[in-house]
Order: structure tokens, then sequence, then C-alpha cells
């Protein structure tokens, strides 16, 4: 299965064109659902899995964006989603997959919601930084307003993401809530995009300010998943 | 006067300072040991651990809580402003409404939260706060091929019954929630039981509810635009 994955990583990585892109998907699909088959579950257990849906998530939302009319002037957009998409793909590479079954305790359909829909809000993150790098570089305003969109969309996946957590928690733990690191940071993040929603109140003076902070954001997105996980003691460390 | 404060209280600039705030408390207090597993902060209700713990501890969560009650009255005062106003969108202000309701579940569990961890044999018992008595009938587990639990559960006797519990399953007795945490089948069979209590669940979940309504109202009116 591993030559999938290392496929899509190397065909990301080469997507200057659309169909490469949709192609180094379709092998990110394939090797996620051959894991999903092989478990008989969402692989989403352990750094090379979590990784390989990080990447797998980043292509599947970016689709849309790179199919858009706004982005068509933006000649390196493809690539960049690609890029993206493929260095979280190579990153899985050396890490080992964990085959064993899920832990009584995840081992239900809130906790594969709760995580899915995480990994689709950070996709979504990680184009919306893309799209205030194209803005911040001349890509004009469409790449703002696809920005808005693909954040406002990751806030909405991402909210959902934490009220299935809680539910997952309230069922599995005895609380919604806990006072860890993880939970900390989720919620730093999604303050975070809370805040960056209610600032394109400010008009078009912040129109800078706007895609600087749809950038900033991913680099909270990836501090909250790989940072915490490295870094700090959690019950959602890998 | 009034109106400078009210003024002030429905201020955008007002809201994004103390989401900032919560943001970098929130932040420094990731790094605490307070808000490590073993930092006490998960074994009692917040408001207990807040008036227990020294400030040298728990400053950046009180620091947290004084910004989250403000942007609690913000929040409030801009919803009421705005809908007093027609023509505007009532779906931003659903998501403030969910948003509050969660801040309010979150106080009515700092506030009567509780938690209690116990470790016990088959054919022990523990007690509610009433008299009542809840017996541990079997314990029963099944080890998966790694040498791991691969499920447990454990059958509970209570005035009304018997009851199992196992993982994700609870069993809610009493406004209680009686959860089985783990399982040892040798040499006795003996289960790791608590029992929790968090009476801001129903309004949290009320509350994401309503947000999400919010949520997905404006998404709907986003697309295209």
């Amino acid at each position: 299965m591993k030559p999938l994955l290392i496929t899509s990583a190397l065909l990301y990585v080469a997507s200057i064109r659309r169909p490469i892109f949709v192609a180094a998907l379709g092998c990110s699909l394939a090797y996620l659902a051959s894991r999903g088959m092989g478990l008989g579950r969402l692989p989403l257990i352990g750094p090379q899995d979590t990784l390989a849906f990080f990447s797998g998530s980043l292509g599947l939302m970016g689709l849309p964006f790179i199919y858009s009319r706004q982005t068509r002037g933006i000649r390196w957009f493809c690539w960049g989603c690609g890029a993206l998409a493929g260095l979280f793909a190579a990153l899985a590479l050396p890490f080992p997959t964990i085959n064993m079954p899920l832990p009584p305790i995840l081992d239900t359909y809130w906790f594969e919601l709760h995580v899915a829909l995480a990994f689709f809000a950070y996709g979504l993150f990680g184009i919306a930084a893309l799209l205030g790098v194209a803005f911040l570089q001349g890509g004009g305003k469409p790449a703002l307003d696809l920005q808005y969109r693909a954040a406002l969309v990751g806030y909405s996946f991402f909210s959902l993401s934490m009220v299935s957590g809680g539910i997952w928690g309230y069922y599995a733990w005895g609380t919604y809530w806990l006072w860890t690191a993880k939970e900390l940071w989720t919620s730093i993040l999604w303050i975070f995009y809370s805040l960056y929603l209610h600032l394109r109140l400010k008009g078009q003076a912040w129109e800078r300010g706007f895609a600087w902070l749809g950038i900033v954001g991913f680099l909270v997105t990836l501090f909250t998943y790989l940072g915490v996980s490295m870094l700090m003691r959690s019950s959602h460390s890998f | 006067m009034l109106k400078a404060i009210y003024s002030r209280l429905t201020s955008l600039n007002l809201g994004l300072w103390l989401m900032t705030g919560v943001m970098v408390t929130l932040a420094l207090g990731s790094f605490s040991s307070a808000s490590s597993e073993q930092g006490g902060l998960n074994d009692m209700p917040l408001l207990f651990w807040l008036q227990r713990a020294p400030l040298g501890y728990s400053w950046w969560l009180w620091l947290c809580v004084a910004c989250i009650v403000v942007l609690f009255v913000n929040a409030l005062v801009c919803s009421i402003d705005a809908l007093r106003r027609k023509g505007r969108s009532v779906a931003p202000h659903l998501m403030h409404a969910g948003f509050l309701l969660i801040v309010l579940a979150h106080l009515l569990s700092a506030y009567g939260g509780f938690k209690q961890q116990m470790q016990l044999p088959q054919g022990d018992s523990f007690g509610f706060p009433d008299g009542e008595r809840v017996v541990v009938e079997k314990i029963t587990g099944q080890v998966g091929p790694m040498g791991m639990m691969s499920g447990y559960r454990a059958e509970l006797r209570l005035s009304d019954g018997l009851h199992a519990v196992q993982p994700n399953q609870p069993l809610f007795h009493k406004g209680y929630g009686i959860y089985v945490k783990d399982v040892a089948l040798s040499p006795v069979p003996v289960a790791l039981f608590e029992v929790h209590k968090e009476p801001g669940a129903l309004t949290a979940f009320i509350g994401a509810l309503i947000f999400t309504v919010g949520n997905l109202m404006l998404l709907a009116q986003r697309k295209g635009r």
C-alpha cells in the first residue's frame, strides 16, 4: 500500500497541471481507502495515518478551489496546493503504520467524525493560507474572497468537530471538556478563526491584515495538530 | 455615561481585543503545569480549583475567565443591538446565542460538577449520596490479539435492576454518569469506575445545536457571494 502514498506525494509535488493534481488525489484516496478496508475503520491513529489523512484532506478540500474560475489567474496555485499536500504525504512516509484495533474508548463513530472533520477543517485552513499568499502577491480581491470562503467552511467543519468531540468526550470520559494542552489549543484555533471572521466586518482597510491572518491561522493549525502532539503531554497525543 | 459604556460594550474592537486576550491567556496556560494531566484541574470543578490553587499557578486562568466574562457581555449586547435594527441576518446572532449558552454551560459545570474515581473488585459496592448502593455484580473483558483489552464491561445492580456499563456507554442515574474506565481480569476481576456529574452538559448541547443552525444559515447566505 505504501507505494500508493509515495506515488501520491510525488504526483502532488509535480502537480503543475490540474489533471496531475487529480491523479495525486486519486492515489491518496486509494491509499486511505485501502488502509481503511484493511483496518475496518478510518485510518486515524498514529502519525503515519493522520499525516496521510491530512494530506488527503488538503487535496480533497483544495479540489474545488483549483477548479474555481477565480484562481485561474494564479499560475502557481494548483502546484501550491499539491506541494502542501505532498509535503504532508512525504512526512507520513518515515513513520510506521499502526495496525492495532481501536482501543475500546476510541471505538465510536463520534471519535471518527470528530477527527475526520478536524482534518477537513485543517485542510481548508491550509488552502485559505495559500489564497492569502496569492492576495498578497497581487491576486486581487477574488483571492481574498475565496480565502474567506475556505476559512468559513473550515471554521464550520471545525466547529462541528468540536461539537462531536464534546459528545464523544461526554460518553467516553464523563465530561465534554478537559483542561489539557490539546483542548486549550483547539479552543485557541477556534477563537482565532472567530476573530478572523469578525475582522472582515472592519472593511477594506484591513484587507492585508485579513490575508495575513489567514496565513498565521494555518501556523496555529499546525501547532495545534503537530506541535501539541510532539511538545506537550496530552490525551490527544499520537 | 451609560450611553458611552453601552457604546464601548457593543464595540467590535473590544470583541477583537478580548478574543486576543482569551487566546493569549490560554496559550500561556497550555505551557503551565496546571493544565497538565497531573495539574488537578480536571479532578474538581473549576471554581473549586480556582479558590484553592495558588495565584502563581492559576493567574492565567483568572485572566482568561475575566476576558470571557467581558466577551460574554460584548457578544450579548452586540446581538441585542443588531437585532433591534431591521433587515439584519439572524444567523450570526444564533451563533452568538450558541456561544453564550456554551459559556453558561461551562459556568454550571464549573460550579456544580462532580467527579470521583474508585477501583472496585467484582462483588463490591459504592453508595450514592442518598444512601442507595450500587453493587458491581460482574466484570468481564476480552483480550485482543496484541494482548490489549479489546472490550470490557461491568454489570451494576441498582434499586431498579441490573445495568451494563462499557466504554462509550455509561449509565446515567439520578443526574450522575457512571463510567467504567479500565478493567483487570486477574488475579480477581477489578474495574476502575468514575462517577461524574456534569450539570452543564445539556445546556452545552443546546448551545452547540443553536450555534450549528446559525452556522449553516450563514453558510447558505454566503453561498455564491
